[in-house]
């Protein structure tokens, strides 16, 4: 008896065996398939490479774009959700916060880290100023603004019914407010910084030598005066803070203990258009509407917000569990494209990735960027070659389906009344990268296939590429392959992606810059403000390049004088920068993105369009979200 | 026993300090702080600076972690760099959900494994007893979170059975009959499928325990002596194969932390193992020190309950 379960047991087990087995075997074809792509060179392997990984949607055809092979462009999306039907009254509104933690819960503007908490915050709190498509602080939100002659002092009134949930005005005080705590030296938060220093009096109240700042006055109960040290046209797109905090709720609250506190965590209130109504902490949050908002009584009769896990996020529109989600994986949208209860609305999103060339290190003595001529990257045709060398297109279509495409300068479409779109940026040739190399003396002269540098040392760039996403190690092995096709031998860091904490390490974000790594690929996404100080400046800490000239602090410094008030001129300065990153490429732009946000067939009224300000309006067609099919 | 118990306690205290300087050292050692997520031209990097010194973050190791034991002496476990609230309080909030899981899910565990432990240890080698030792093969070799991801798309999803994330329904007031009832509502299919994987384990000890039980000559007596069938098998075989599952519970306990991790992950049920896993990733060591220590107590503790059970249950075994 016992023999035959044993041997009935072994049979199971060899089954189970078996089914590993094959299911081992399955993951090994696909690395074949990747190993075959690296091992010949020329210049079509890399795009073939690609569409292999993208044949999921594609079949492995290969016809370019023109054939309709799972092919998309952002110009298909609307920004704003179309209309069907009649709206009912009220109704409520389910949100689903796609993340893989619980939310912080700092649900106040001038405490607030993560981007959850940003999204729970929108709902229930709003920014004094509105803004317009350009970006640009505009009178069309709770406070109208005016500014001096000499562009330094700005005037803003609140609207006589802008009141916060508990029926108190929103004052002028309450804005000043929101500065004495950013600017107050026990302040937890991370939003005191140029922003703030630049107002008058702040960096003395901040050190403790006045009591108030100077820089603000409170002119009467709703209207406030600010003056900055700088005048640039910055302030306008950003650089002002606009959230008010309630004075009478956080006063007795000292500042170092405000963000724990319960205004903070437990029952937050704030001027927006919902009211917060319970707190699941880390999990949900239910919102009923404010009657009392001051663009009007909601339509809605209330909001639930939950957050859902991003694995689950295409199932959670599809049952109709949340009408829609604050970001939706654009990776996932090929397989969802014929979703049929939803909507997707799209534009493009603030955000290029591109390849940095590593030409210095950081002083942190001086605080600045300290250029090296000496670097391996340094050679100027070196890496403009690289840019040559690389076919973003075919990196957009065959592992974006055209959701991402190919970028041309750094000022992303997002931004479109400073970018400048006839400047000539390297496209994809092979032949040219080859010509530049054999003229600026990268030549094979110890017959191994791969390029030397000018000295005839052996030259090998240090990739470094960040892990995450399906797409990371595919993506850095076409970039290799791309370089590698024009004789350069381009190696991955460490041989492996790196994580996301390393590679900053590595690159640079604490100033430490790892002398390993030779030229590294990252993504920003762009604020509304186009100044790239930042992120280009002599002084930004997140100039990973550490390229810094002359003619580049002149620009940037140019782009935000009190000159730089007049648009026209503006342009023109950005125009003349983005044309010297073409021309100097410290680093080139690969991809720029666009940016997906499904929404229930049910939901109306709602857009995703920078300067929309009518959450008011939001309102459904039915009870209970539309269900897929 | 309480001597026991006791010198068992003072035993671990230093097992318990080498956990906690393992994991703070390897803590320490991971790329990037509580900050460095936070990667926004928007943010001005010194105000990013100014955060990490105020908060301690440039300190040596040594420091900080002497700073952290004297506040654990205290009761006081520090600050979370992410959540921006005590870890006490944080944990507070995540454990109870964690509790009733656990709970939950050693209910769902022994409810599962016992009848079925005996069906097949009893009527070995039958159709049945085939059919759940194959049951328990394929959960052997499932793991779990792939296991849990189908029940959640089945249950959740498809069906439309239970609710998919979450500990409760938004919106319900605590200490309300339908808060509880939703809050069981949300424990069901975590805890089922942590459950149906996790009993495989008891299910064969059970079957392999009946089977040598049955074999044992006081059974023979037994029976020799006429006792009914089922009076041997629920007085005399049942009673002594138990014993190995009562020795088990305290490992199911360290378990069951292990498995909370990948299950409250996919379920996005906000409790200790969630907790664990978003603390680690966004590097907020006082919140991963203070919950492996935690799960380090819990574990100890729960070999504990195993010895201190099998004393009780088995008159044989003396602890001195």
């Amino acid at each position: 008896m016992k023999k035959i379960s044993f041997s009935k047991a072994l049979f199971a087990l060899m089954l189970i065996l078996l089914l590993a087995l094959a299911a081992c075997s399955g993951g090994s074809d696909d690395e074949g398939s990747d190993d075959s792509g690296s091992d010949d060179t020329g210049t079509e392997e890399g795009t073939d490479e690609g569409s292999d990984e993208g044949a999921e949607d594609e079949g492995g055809d290969e016809e370019p774009a023109e054939e309709d092979d799972g092919l998309y462009s952002v110009e298909d999306f609307a920004p704003s959700k179309t209309n069907e039907g009649e709206a009912i009254e009220g109704g409520t509104l389910n949100f689903g916060l796609v993340s893989s933690s619980a939310f912080e819960g700092t649900l106040n503007w001038n405490f607030y880290a993560g981007a959850p908490d940003a999204e729970i915050l929108a709902w229930f709190d709003e920014s004094l100023l509105g803004n317009d498509e350009k970006y640009r602080y505009n009178n069309d939100g709770a406070a109208t603004y005016e500014i001096s002659d000499d562009n330094r002092t700005y005037t803003f009134t609140i609207k006589d019914n802008v009141n916060w949930h508990d029926g108190e005005p929103v004052t002028a005080e309450d804005w000043a407010y929101s500065y004495e705590v950013i600017g107050h030296p026990e302040y937890t938060g991370v939003r005191y910084g140029s922003d703030f220093t630049n107002i008058e009096g702040m960096e003395a109240y901040h050190n403790g030598e006045a009591d108030s700042i100077s820089g603000i006055e409170i002119v009467d109960e709703k209207t406030l005066k600010i003056t900055f040290i700088k005048a640039t046209p910055s302030l306008l797109t950003g650089s002002i803070w606009p959230y008010a905090m309630p004075k009478h709720v956080f006063q007795d609250i000292p500042v170092a203990e405000m963000q724990e506190s319960a205004a903070v965590r437990e029952n937050p209130i704030g001027m927006g258009p919902f009211k917060v109504e319970t707190i699941t902490p880390g999990e949900s949050v239910t919102y009923v509407k404010n009657e009392d908002y001051w663009q009007g009584e909601p339509k809605l009769d209330g909001v639930t917000l939950k957050v859902i896990n991003p694995n689950t996020v295409v199932q959670a529109l599809e049952t109709g569990e949340v009408d829609m989600v604050d970001s939706f994986p654009t990776d996932q949208y090929p397989d969802n494209a014929e979703m049929s209860n939803v909507e997707f609305l799209g534009m493009t999103d603030l955000y290029y990735a591109y390849i940095g060339f590593k030409l210095g290190s950081w002083d942190a003595e001086a605080g600045e960027v300290a250029t090296d001529d000496s670097m391996k990257m340094s050679d100027v045709n070196l890496r403009r070659a690289m840019w040559y060398a690389v076919d973003n297109n075919a990196v957009a279509e065959n592992f974006y389906n055209g959701l991402r495409w190919a970028a041309d300068t750094l000022i992303a479409p997002s931004h479109p009344e400073f970018r400048d779109e006839s400047i000539e940026a390297p496209t994809y040739d092979p032949e040219e990268a080859k010509k530049i190399l054999d003229e600026a003396g990268y030549e094979d002269t110890d017959g191994d296939g791969m390029r030397e540098n000018p000295e005839g040392e052996e030259l090998v760039i240090n990739y470094a590429a960040m892990e995450g996403g399906d797409v990371a190690e595919p993506l850095a092995n076409y970039y290799m392959q791309a370089w590698e096709a024009v004789g350069l031998n381009v190696q991955l860091l460490d041989g492996r992606l790196q994580e996301f904490n390393a590679f900053y390490d590595r690159v640079g974000r604490t100033g430490e810059d790892d002398p390993a790594v030779d030229i590294y690929q990252g993504a920003w996404g762009v604020g509304f403000d186009v100044d790239p100080r930042g992120l280009y400046g002599r002084d930004a800490m997140f100039n990973f390049s550490r390229y810094s000239s002359e003619e580049n602090d002149q620009l940037l410094e140019d782009g935000v004088s009190e000159e730089a008030f007049d648009v026209e001129y503006r342009q023109q300065v950005y125009s003349d920068w983005q044309q010297l990153m073409v021309d100097e490429v410290p680093v080139f732009p690969t991809l720029y993105s666009a940016v997906l946000a499904p929404v229930n067939n049910r939901v109306q009224n709602y857009s995703i369009a920078v300067d929309w300000n009518a959450p008011h309006e939001i309102s459904v067609t039915a009870e209970e979200p539309v269900v897929a099919e | 026993m309480w001597k026991f118990i006791v010198r068992r306690l003072v035993i671990t205290f230093p097992q318990i300090i080498l956990l906690s300087l393992l994991v703070f050292l390897m803590a320490e050692m991971m790329p990037g702080d509580a900050l460095s997520g936070l990667l926004d031209p928007n943010i001005d990097p010194a105000a990013i600076e100014e955060q990490r010194i105020k908060l301690g973050l440039n300190d040596p190791w040594h420091i900080k972690y002497a700073d952290w034991v004297a506040g654990l002496v205290q009761g006081d476990l520090g600050q979370s760099f992410k959540f921006k609230m005590p870890v006490t309080e944080l944990i507070e909030q995540r454990l109870v959900n964690s509790f009733w899981l656990g709970v939950a899910t050693l209910i769902f565990t022994y409810l599962i494994a016992i009848p079925l432990g005996i069906t097949s240890g009893r009527y070995n080698d039958t159709w049945a007893d085939q059919m759940i030792t194959g049951y328990t093969y394929i959960g052997f070799a499932t793991p779990l979170f792939i296991f849990a991801l189908v029940v959640l798309w089945i249950f959740g999803f498809q069906l439309q059975w239970f609710p998919t994330s979450g500990s409760v329904e938004p919106g319900m007031v605590p200490g309300t009959f339908e808060y509880v009832l939703s809050k069981i509502q949300h424990l069901l299919l975590p805890s089922l499928s942590l459950a149906l994987i996790t009993t495989v384990n008891t299910v064969q000890y059970l079957r392999s325990e009946i089977i040598d039980t049955k074999q044992k000559d006081f059974i023979i007596t037994a029976r020799a002596k006429g006792a009914s069938e089922s009076r041997v098998y629920n007085r005399h075989i049942l009673r002594n194969s138990l014993l190995p599952i009562a020795a088990f519970f305290g490992f199911e306990i360290t378990g069951l932390i292990g498995g909370t991790v990948f299950v409250e992950q996919i379920f996005g049920y906000p409790g200790m193992g969630q907790l664990f896993l978003e603390s680690v990733v966004g590097r907020d060591y006082s919140v991963v020190t203070s919950v492996v220590l935690l799960f380090g107590i819990a574990s100890i503790l729960g070999a504990l309950i195993s010895d201190i059970i099998l004393s009780l249950v088995d008159p044989r075994i003396r602890i001195k």
